[in-house]
């Protein structure tokens, strides 16, 4: 008989597997996904404490949560993809510039296999236009249309 | 399980008086949907956005200001969801003072290109939200909600301005920190919901009470201020805290240590507060929830004060002397008595016009010289005197030198941690002992930070100026009116803190307002 425990010792494990995934990884989109999978983990706690008061308070919370998981991604996912865009990789221990005066910055003795580029994949890609473009003109900072 | 027709009645029927009480929020949300929308519209993008969301600010900021001066409180709102006491109205005004000061510091110091500028502002506004939620927020699903809306834009600031890297980083470093951040909390919550049934914080309180202390009780409600505690950053989740103030530009950093601190402050007053309220003798509670949180607050403060030692980056510098004084206020909540609630209200609003004002400062020393060190500030004071004093004035208050602000709230705080002990019960000795020994290490901590504050207006005033300017790292402001504006904010911030540091009676009062909530 299955009954609360086992989908609280479900949402544990899930909990715990992502917090150690998010302290043990260094790709940044797994470290974020081991967050989003705390944050399932959690959901799945919620829903079983609803069904196990009889109320819907618990699946609203999962609602909320989805919710909200789903605007933190799309931020983090915002931001990897400038610090991609900076450093061509995803590898996190690239991002030490920021540290302690007087601490070198630590030697990655293994890194990460460089990845693959393929220009060849971006040749003859060419995105529809989306309305007129702005023309910037830096001096006035203005932009006109 | 679903509303009955009667319900839906009296739901109607508080709507009304729900949305006046709200006012000041959606005032805020009409700024962020007309700020949105208006690059949609024909000469859109040439309306001054800085001045416009400074505008909604304001309007919000005299909503609540009406709301304390008016002195009847709602209670209850939106069905239960959230709460407009005096506590959480006095809490308003604070925030949106804060706010109101970092856009006109944004304004002064020009941080952004004026085509993200209305991106800027929608994010501050959005986190303001946010935080005006939070210490509203009466059950527990609407403090999740705020904490994240507090905090999902705050992770996008700290990026701005876009094109610097370390700011990247910052950002980097705060969003993925932040996230697992609010896995724990919310982990923490489900078990409080889970073990209750329920969210709504009065019930919530109510059956802890009667339920004692067990262990999913203690396991709900310690994950559950870790992850306020990461908002707050005292000690064992405050790693991200100097990355992200040195990676972020100081304006940002400066709104992050004063109002988001602020908040999450006032979160845990509520949190711990209630459940004094209802006086159960059988645990006791500064024995077992006070003296605990004071241990912490004890290595928060010193872990701040000491990590500052060293530094060299003026901003690195005060986010260490931010986590320092995290730990005093930490400590006065610990206290959870009828006179530390009072004082630790004060210290909270003297904070956020001294460390703000110390930020303000810093902006003005990297649009004067483009760097953010030690180096940039040697021998200001006979190049520009004026910041220079200004900065001075900031630096002592944070240290907590008579006459200004920094010394009166301190002075409570201290106090009010020293009543703790003489108020202890003969037959908790521990407790007595427990309370005066942090107060010696409060004191002991506030020596040594006398160190690092002192070592930067020693740079300031009795170092020599180095022979022509320092190289600078980043572009210097060079027409001089932009200057002047951050200087008179400068110098009102100043006049702020010299002013409530000599007269106390304005600041004392709002603090007895917000504090008759739960007293």
């Amino acid at each position: 008989m299955i009954g609360l425990w086992h989908f609280l010792a479900v949402g544990a494990v899930l909990f715990g597997l992502g917090l150690t995934g998010l302290l043990t990884r260094r790709n940044l989109i797994t470290m974020f996904l081991c967050a989003e999978l705390m944050v399932q983990g959690v959901a799945l706690n919620f829903a079983a404490f609803g069904r196990l008061h009889g109320q819907l308070e618990g699946q609203l919370f999962v609602i909320f949560l989805v919710a909200v998981a789903a605007a933190e991604a799309a931020i983090a996912l915002g931001l990897f993809l400038t610090v991609y865009r900076q450093a061509r990789s995803l590898d996190v221990s690239l991002w030490q510039q920021v540290r302690e005066d007087g601490v070198e910055a630590t030697v990655d003795t293994e890194p990460l296999p460089a990845e693959r580029s393929r220009p060849d994949l971006l040749e003859g890609v060419q995105l529809p236009p989306a309305g007129r473009r702005p023309r910037f003109q830096p001096e006035e900072g203005v932009i006109r249309v | 399980m679903f509303p009955t027709p009667a319900q839906l009645e009296a739901l109607n029927w508080s709507l009304g008086s729900s949305l006046l009480q709200f006012l000041p929020e959606i005032a805020l949300c009409l700024g962020i949907v007309t700020l949105l929308l208006l690059r949609m519209l024909p000469k859109g993008e040439q309306v001054a956005t800085g001045i416009l969301a400074l505008a909604f600010v304001l309007v919000a900021g005299v909503a609540a200001a009406l709301q304390v001066m008016g002195g009847t409180y709602a209670g209850s709102i939106f069905q239960g969801m959230l709460t407009a006491d005096a506590f959480a109205t006095v809490f308003r005004l604070v925030l949106l003072c804060g706010t109101l000061l970092v856009m006109v510091l944004i304004q002064a110091s020009r941080l952004s290109e004026p085509w993200e500028a209305a991106d800027l502002q929608v994010l501050l506004l959005g986190s303001t939200l946010g935080m005006l939620l939070m210490v509203q927020a009466q059950h527990l699903l609407m403090l999740f909600i705020a904490v994240e809306m507090a905090g999902v834009p705050a992770y996008a600031l700290a990026a701005f301005p876009k094109q610097r890297s370390v700011g990247s980083e910052a950002a980097l470093k705060f969003a993925v920190f932040g996230a697992a951040a609010s896995g724990v909390m919310l982990y923490g919550i489900s078990l409080l919901t889970a073990t209750f049934g329920t969210g709504y914080l009065p019930n919530l309180v109510n059956a802890i009470a009667q339920r004692g202390l067990d262990l999913p009780v203690l396991a709900g409600l310690t994950l559950l201020l870790l992850g306020l505690g990461f908002k707050l950053s005292i000690v064992p989740v405050h790693f991200w805290c100097p990355d992200v103030f040195e990676g972020s530009a100081a304006e940002i950093a400066g709104f992050l240590a004063t109002a988001s601190k602020l908040a999450a402050a006032a979160l845990f007053l509520r949190l711990l507060h209630s459940l004094q309220a209802l006086q159960i003798e059988a645990w006791n509670l500064p024995l077992t929830v006070g003296l605990p949180l004071g241990i912490i607050a004890a290595l928060t403060m010193t872990v701040g004060n000491l990590a500052a030692f060293g530094q060299s980056n003026l901003q690195r510098l005060l986010a260490y002397s931010t986590i320092a004084h995290a730990g005093y206020i930490l400590l006065g909540i610990a206290v959870i008595s009828s006179t530390s609630l009072p004082a630790v209200l004060f210290y909270l609003v003297a904070y956020l016009f001294m460390n703000f004002g110390a930020f303000a400062a810093v902006t003005w020393v990297r649009q004067a010289t483009g760097r953010v060190d030690l180096e940039a500030v040697r021998g200001l004071v006979f190049r520009h005197p004026a910041p220079a004093v200004l900065f001075t004035v900031f630096l002592a208050s944070l240290l907590g030198l008579p006459p200004l602000v920094g010394f009166a709230a301190k002075f409570q705080l201290f106090q009010a941690v020293y009543q703790a002990g003489q108020a202890a019960p003969p037959e908790w000795p521990a407790l007595k002992m427990g309370w005066w020994t942090l107060l010696a290490i409060a004191l002991l901590n506030t020596v040594l930070s006398a160190y690092y504050y002192l070592r930067v207006v020693r740079r300031m005033m009795l170092d020599e100026p180095p022979v022509g300017e320092p190289a600078a790292l980043a572009p210097v402001a060079s027409s001089p009116e932009r200057l002047g504006g951050l200087l008179v904010l400068l110098l009102l911030l100043g006049v702020l803190v010299v002013l409530s540091g000599i007269y106390w009676h304005p600041l004392l009062l709002l603090s007895q307002i917000a504090a008759q909530t739960f007293i």
